[in-house]
């Protein structure tokens, strides 16, 4: 599903976030990207859905070759996966349909099929209930899992999430979690980057952990830490 | 099968007309929403249009006249005294044969002072001419290219039996001289007024690129095209150039219509271009150049907010 070969990845500060990274993740996988801030969690995911393109090295996305992809292209990339941030990045002025809406109206989806699209999604994250609420009348946990609805009402292969339960209190995080996991479950390879050892150490998936830019640990049903 | 086609095609077609519909009502609300910026960058649009507009109308005007001018323009040889009428035959014929030369008629001195007499009206001193005619025979050449009066004429007074050459020459090139100056000045005012106008344009579109940030990040992100993102942005620049186009061309179009009844009042020689002959160029030249700067404004604001 997900390929990194060798890559580097320099900013033009000089910081190098990522050194000679290579990763393979297969359809279907849960991964988690741990390690402390500034270690290049956010910049492999970036990578991912070409928002920075590697400055050595290869990065594949469902086999193609992204780092090389123009720039008419990327609309048509993004299109096939779904991103999830910790700020959850909604339309405060719009409902949590017109939220998830618009993800499939800018995309130019057939207008009979949204509502079906949306109210599908919004079931999947556990929110059916609330379609007309504003984002600001609900918690952080319920505007995640809208954010995570929108992320997903494409149907993508990939979800990727930076930090989702950053900003989010243990509950909420459980909430994220377990709706994550259901979506992993239909088959969709979730890459998710996390400082919260709690999650990681429960849940035992695939803990790829990343330092000063390398990856120094990639451990299927790993622990957040290896205590030495 | 045919009918399957032809709904795909209609539902293609009402998606398109939807999308059209919500991008200009975007557009149209945040024109409103920016009222002041909006309103100074209408204006400053204007401004630069107006001078634009003018140019063209002046130009128009004075192309007219040299038009006009240039196509009385002759040249007028001089033949020398005491040629025989074989002679004079000669050089009309050599004259005739010189490159650019339409066609040439010989003018002998008498008729040449019965058309003096008559374009000074009957007086007095002509009576006494007629034994003691000043004046030589001549040949009057018409040009195939009025332009070309000056190389024409240089020839033709190298002929042998040519005294002097004249030619209505220095109007026209004072007239063209004019025009080209004018459309320095013109073009000059219209490359800062517009420069002007894109920067006021740029700054209240960016006003609303900058209030739909993150609706432009979101868009971006679940793979909206550049263009889907640029549309409402476009829109608003358009109606902004058309706003102020309109304004220009109303007010143009009145200050030429009155001055033009003016002019044709004290100066009923002037060959002035009709309205039917403005409008045209007017239109065209206003109407585009506020479509050029809304739509150039409205993209260079969006430019630095479209990241990939």
């Amino acid at each position: 599903m997900v390929q990194f070969q060798d890559v580097t990845k320099g900013y033009p500060n000089g910081v190098l976030a990522l050194r000679r990274v290579s990763l393979r993740v297969d359809p279907g996988e849960f991964v988690f990207v741990v390690g402390p801030t500034g270690t290049g969690k956010s910049t492999l995911l970036k990578l991912l859905y070409r928002d920075e393109s590697p400055t050595e090295g290869r990065v594949f996305v469902a086999g193609r070759d992204v780092s090389a992809l123009p720039h008419r292209a990327i609309p048509e990339l993004r299109r096939g996966l779904g991103v999830v941030f910790q700020d959850f990045k909604l339309l405060p002025s719009r409902t949590v349909f017109e939220n998830i809406a618009f993800a499939l109206r800018v995309i130019g989806a057939p207008p009979q099929e949204i509502r079906s699209r949306v109210i599908r999604a919004l079931d999947l994250v556990g929110l059916a209930h609330r379609p007309d609420a504003m984002p600001g009348h609900l918690s952080g946990g319920e505007q995640q899992r809208i954010s995570i609805a929108r992320a997903i009402v494409n149907d993508p292969p990939l979800l990727l999430a930076d930090e989702p339960t950053g900003n989010l209190d243990p509950n909420s995080s459980w909430e994220i979690m377990q709706v994550l996991s259901r979506i992993n479950l239909r088959g969709t390879t979730v890459i998710m980057t996390t400082h919260n050892k709690m999650i990681v150490d429960i849940l035992r998936r695939r803990v790829v952990q990343l330092a000063a830019g390398r990856v120094v640990r990639d451990q299927s049903r790993g622990l957040y830490a290896v205590d030495a | 099968m045919r009918s399957m086609r032809s709904t795909g095609f209609r539902r293609r077609t009402q998606r398109v007309l939807e999308q059209g519909t919500s991008f200009v009502a975007d557009a149209s609300a945040s024109f409103r929403r920016n009222g002041l910026m909006t309103a100074a960058a209408v204006t400053t649009i204007m401004v630069a249009l107006l001078v634009v507009g003018a140019a063209v109308l002046i130009g128009l005007n004075l192309g007219n006249i040299a038009e006009v001018v240039e196509g009385q323009v002759q040249v007028v040889a001089f033949l020398r005294d005491g040629l025989t009428s074989v002679e004079a035959e000669k050089v009309r014929t050599a004259v005739g044969a010189v490159p650019g030369v339409e066609e040439v008629e010989f003018v002998g001195r008498g008729e040449a002072l019965q058309r003096l007499q008559q374009q000074m009206g009957e007086h007095a001193a002509f009576a006494d001419l007629a034994s003691t005619n000043p004046l030589p025979d001549s040949l009057e050449v018409q040009l195939t290219d009025p332009r070309s009066a000056p190389v024409v004429a240089s020839v033709v007074a190298r002929q042998p039996g040519v005294a002097e050459v004249t030619y209505g020459g220095e109007v026209v090139d004072r007239l063209i001289a004019l025009t080209r100056g004018l459309r320095g000045v013109a073009a000059l005012l219209t490359v800062f007024l517009t420069s002007v106008a894109l920067i006021v344009v740029v700054n209240t579109i960016r006003l609303t690129v900058i209030a739909r940030r993150q609706e432009i990040e979101i868009m971006q992100l679940v793979g909206a095209t550049p263009w889907f993102v640029r549309w409402p942005f476009l829109i608003e620049g358009l109606f902004q150039g058309a706003a102020a186009a309109v304004a220009a061309v109303v007010v143009l179009g009145t200050v030429y219509l009155v001055g033009m009844l003016r002019l044709q009042v004290t100066m009923p020689f002037l060959p002035l271009a009709g309205p039917a002959d403005a409008a045209l160029p007017l239109l065209g030249s206003v109407l585009m150049g506020g479509f050029c700067v809304g739509a150039a404004g409205s993209l260079l604001a969006i430019r630095r907010f479209l990241t990939s």
